[in-house]
């Protein structure tokens, strides 16, 4: 009967789980999914409890644990700012990993030893804790990373594709052994096979850079559902694995997204190493020509009074300089003179897939003035004036006109369309792949070096 | 090259095509400019001011002209002689031709070889802004109206509180809020009425907003924006709707300036004679589409007439009424015009977008009405010339096309080989593979196998579910995945059974923590961004 009541739970709770993913398919319905998510969460653990999984005497260890978790969890989740959510992303992402290898080392220590050949448990035993530690380590590195405590930079040790496939190919051989029981001790085996797997991770992402992060999170959250999913195969819970499923594809999905949106192929992301390859050198044809003019807040804010169209190209520069408050109140003035001022968002601005959208739904703009790239980029020829705040390769156009450039086929706002371009810059310096932006070149292209904040918030006082 | 202006002869016609300024920048250019004698007298611009800046002074502008600007279409002059006829063979024409309504006049220029170039057929587009005499002409005109309206008005526009008692302030109504329109509201809220402002196209109301007006609509959502902006023809239910409002606001208004025009037909009949009848005397209706004939049921083109106490104009000429300005806009949107050709050296390119839409004849041809671009947005993009194409873009840009759609194509069928692929291969390594491996009789590989379905079928699932996912929520996207990636808590909370806590307990709990964290973390902070969306 039990097992019945079971299986109705996890049911009940794969169904609230799905209907959570569906309901961020629109922003009306996203906050009802969110609850289905912790209504689902709530019927599994409680199915757990009370279904006799747990045995009561072990209850008064089991609450406070959680009790402690969720009050950390809270706490994360209270103080993070919008900002820096792409490193809570990242944490949390090491913690699955983390409870993963700790949920494979307990299934393995729980193993019953008498019965049978267990080839098969010990197979995903393996798989767990072989993902979990990747994940464990690769989440800490991306979240040091997007800190800023470890240089953007990518590390690149030489032979580093050398290094990774001996790495692979030890936790195979470690894996027979650990399977079959022939050479090593299963338990050293598990525990060298869990350290490989962690250096493993850790020089994943490290030989990864900075602006590719989406990417990385994303794979990272990808990973963290394949170890749940891995999880639940040990356990013999369906659960476990429809979650997994669940969030691994969400992830899979999101680090395709980037990767295109990047022009990246999947594999150098999986692989590493990507993101940090020194800038080919620009062909003759393609070194910009002309000058950069420079533009002064004053200049700006009339060429603002007399335009109609105003579309503002938000990247992770605005995020850093948290100018979004200013941003927003300089799109209310706007659009009070009865002007249009509209947000145009690439899919990899921010170092989060949709980061810069929960920026400024911080900032409460909003949601229906902010467009994605395809919605807005034909938009550009009719448009007055375009500010790009804080991005740079997303608005390069040497990515359609240049084939040698390193970002060449990546999808870009199709900003120098309009009739002029003002790009707020702290410096001359080029963007994380390290190209020349002929934007700057561009003849209806001006350049307004100012710390993001700074000239948005003098650029608003001007303005009223 | 010499460039003609000809006197416009038509009774009330007092533009011009030249200014002494525009003279000058076209002598800048290096044409030769030969102006009519007493062409300027009507707008004020006697003939000594164009002399003074090079100007020849002709009795005959047509012979030898290489380019003739003038303002109306060529027509019959009072001698029995045709303008079209006196246009040198070969020449260039630029004036408003209106070649929908004028057909036999197209005819007669392309008979003649002219290349003419109608300003009322400039595209409306950003970059022939500047060109755009329809718009310059229209903004005079709703200026003008307002004017004409408080001449034959018989009080103030502003209110005012004085000593003898307390005037309202005047209320005005304008129907249709294009340029001029909206260069109708704003006088009239400069003179300090009350103005209201109705409109089928719902775009126009941020505008109208900005002047401070107040715009009014109907219950009905229906949109009347038409390509280039222009309006369109309104459904029946649409119409019956809004006269039910205009009848209201008859009551109401002292000042009514229509300037409903749709491009091509007849000016739709918008004021009916009843709503005239139910406004109070004293009234003043002005009516812009006089000449399309009318909005206004009772409009008598040209005239000023009284309906029951209340003033109906049907003026066609009140850019003319203001003609100084009016001269010189149009005078400099013909010099922008030959700029953008070439100036000097003045030549016909069909390739671009504005000589294109403009051009009636050319060569012994009809051009007009220029060929339709499907939509200004797919216009040819030089960035995008074979040559130049990134190698690597085309097949990207596929996968592309499918990945905006919710689970496009090409990604289903992706994930249903892999599956497919999956499966397969599990199937082959327990049916050849079992024995060699030891796994014979084990009844957990049955198990396994059900369970790999289920685990393919929820990644089919969460393929499905995800690529729904508006992209703006992927952040949120990413914190409930991770909340519900926390469920891995069971595997430690189903380590807790039995009498004693072994070490695999404690494992256990320690993982159930750091889950919980997530889980907590993961809802919280996924709430919080949700909560921060708003429209």
């Amino acid at each position: 009967m039990m097992e019945v009541f079971l299986s109705l739970a996890w049911v009940l709770a794969s169904v609230l789980f799905i209907s959570s993913l569906r309901g961020l398919s629109n922003q009306e319905t996203a906050r009802r999914g969110n609850s289905y998510g912790i209504v689902g969460m709530c019927v599994a653990v409680a199915a757990v409890i009370f279904g006799e999984k747990v045995s009561s005497q072990h209850l008064p260890v089991l609450i406070p644990a959680m009790v402690v978790g969720a009050a950390l969890g809270t706490t994360l989740a209270k103080r993070v700012a919008m900002t820096a959510m792409p490193e809570l992303v990242a944490i949390l992402h090491s913690f699955v990993g983390l409870a993963a290898v700790l949920v494979g080392w307990a299934a393995y220590l729980d193993v019953d030893q008498s019965a049978g050949s267990h080839a098969l448990l010990y197979g995903e035993i393996w798989t767990d804790v072989f993902i979990g530690s990747l994940t464990f380590t690769g989440s800490i590195v991306a979240f040091l990373k997007l800190r800023g405590t470890l240089s953007g930079r990518p590390l690149l040790l030489p032979a580093r594709h050398l290094l990774n496939v001996l790495s692979v190919l030890a936790c195979v051989v470690l894996s027979l052994s650990f399977i079959w029981q022939t050479g090593l001790d299963r338990t050293l085996a598990l525990a060298v096979m869990t350290g490989i797997a962690g250096l493993l991770g850790l020089h994943l992402v490290a030989a990864i850079g900075g602006a590719d992060m989406p990417v990385v999170v994303s794979m990272l959250n990808s990973y963290s559902g394949w170890t749940a999913s891995a999880a639940g195969f040990m356990l013999e819970n369906d659960l476990l694995i429809i979650t997994g499923a669940l969030v691994g594809s969400s992830g899979a999905i999101l680090s395709y997204i980037m990767c295109r949106a990047m022009n990246r192929s999947i594999w150098s992301v999986i692989f590493g190493g990507f993101g940090g390859e020194a800038p080919a050198p620009s062909s003759t044809a393609s070194a910009p020509v002309g000058e950069v003019l420079a533009t002064t807040i004053e200049e700006l804010a009339n060429e603002l009074m007399s335009a109609k169209k105003v579309i503002i190209v938000p990247g992770y520069g605005m995020a850093v300089a948290r100018a979004q408050h200013a941003v927003r109140q300089l799109a209310d003035l706007l659009r009070e003179r009865g002007a249009t001022a509209r947000f145009a968002i690439h899919p990899v601005a921010g170092r989060l897939p949709g980061h810069m959208n929960v920026l400024l739904a911080e900032a409460s703009v909003p949601y229906d003035v902010v467009l994605e790239m395809d919605e807005i980029n034909d938009d550009f020829p009719s448009t007055d004036v375009v500010l790009v705040i804080g991005a740079n390769d997303i608005v390069n156009p040497s990515a359609q006109t240049d084939p040698a450039s390193p970002i060449a086929g990546m999808p870009v706002l199709e900003v120098w369309k309009a009739r002029r371009v003002v790009v707020l810059k702290r410096s001359r310096a080029s963007g994380y792949a390290g190209v020349d932006n002929p934007l700057f070149y561009h003849e209806a292209t001006r350049m307004l070096f100012a710390d993001a904040r700074d000239g948005m918030e003098k650029l608003v006082a001007k303005l009223k | 090259m010499r460039v003609s202006i000809p006197r416009e002869f038509l009774p009330g016609e007092r533009r011009v095509a030249a200014t002494p300024e525009s003279v000058k920048k076209l002598i800048s250019m290096g044409f030769e400019v030969c102006v009519e004698r007493s062409a300027g007298d009507g707008a004020s611009l006697p003939d000594r001011l164009y002399e003074e800046v090079g100007a020849t002074l002709v009795a005959d502008p047509w012979s030898g002209a290489d380019v003739v600007l003038k303002v109306r279409p060529p027509s019959e002059l009072p001698d029995g002689r045709h303008e079209a006829d006196l246009v040198p063979e070969g020449a260039t024409l630029i004036a408003f031709l209106w070649p929908a309504r004028n057909t036999e006049l197209v005819e007669r220029l392309r008979a003649r070889n002219v290349t003419a170039l109608a300003m009322d057929q400039i595209p409306r587009i950003s970059r022939a802004q500047k060109m755009d005499a329809l718009s310059s002409m229209a903004n005079i005109a709703g200026y003008r109206s307002i004017i004409e309206a408080a001449h034959h008005f018989g009080s103030f526009f502003c209110g005012q509180m004085t000593a003898a008692g307390k005037v309202a302030p005047a209320r005005v109504l304008v129907i249709g809020a294009g340029v001029a329109g909206l260069s109708a509201l704003g006088t009239a809220k400069g003179l300090g009425a009350v103005v209201r402002a109705f409109d089928t196209r719902s775009a126009v109301r941020d505008q109208v907003k900005s002047m401070g007006a107040e715009f009014i609509e109907v219950e009905i959502k229906e949109e009347g924006e038409a390509a280039g902006g222009y309006a369109r023809e309104m459904s029946p239910a649409f119409i019956e709707a809004e006269m039910a409002l205009f009848r209201k606001q008859a009551r109401e208004v002292d000042i009514v300036v229509t300037t409903a025009l749709i491009p091509g037909k007849p000016a739709p009949k918008l004021w009916l004679r009843d709503m005239v009848e139910s406004m109070r005397p004293g009234s003043v209706v002005v009516d812009l589409a006089a000449e399309s004939g009318g909005n206004c049921e009772v409009t008598v083109p040209d005239q000023v007439i009284v309906h029951h106490g209340v003033t109906v104009l049907g003026r066609t000429d009140l850019t003319s009424r203001l003609a100084t300005t009016a001269s010189q806009l149009y005078a400099n949107n013909l010099v922008h015009l030959i700029t953008d050709m070439g100036g000097g050296k003045l030549a016909v390119n069909l390739d671009d977008e504005v000589v294109r839409g403009a051009i009636v004849t050319h060569k012994g041809a009809v051009l007009w009405p220029p060929p339709k671009v499907a939509k200004p947005a797919e216009a040819p993009k030089p960035a995008e010339k074979p040559a130049e194409k990134p190698v690597e873009a085309a097949p990207r840009a596929k996968h592309g096309a499918h990945g905006a759609a919710p689970a496009g194509g090409d990604s289903v069928s992706t994930v249903t080989w892999v599956a497919i692929a999956v499966l397969a291969a599990a199937w082959g390594v327990m049916r050849f593979g079992t024995g060699a491996l030891g796994l014979e009789a084990d009844p957990s590989v049955r198990m396994f196998a059900e369970r790999l379905t289920v685990f393919v079928l929820s990644c089919f699932v969460g393929w499905q579910v995800v690529w729904s996912v508006t992209p703006a929520l992927h952040t949120p996207l990413m914190s409930v995945t991770n909340a519900i990636s926390g469920i891995i808590l069971l595997g430690g909370m189903l380590h807790l059974h039995g009498a004693t806590m072994g070490l695999a307990g404690w494992l256990g709990v320690v993982a159930v923590l750091f889950a919980t964290i997530n889980i907590a973390g993961g809802f919280l902070v996924t709430r919080r961004m949700l909560a921060m969306f708003r429209k």
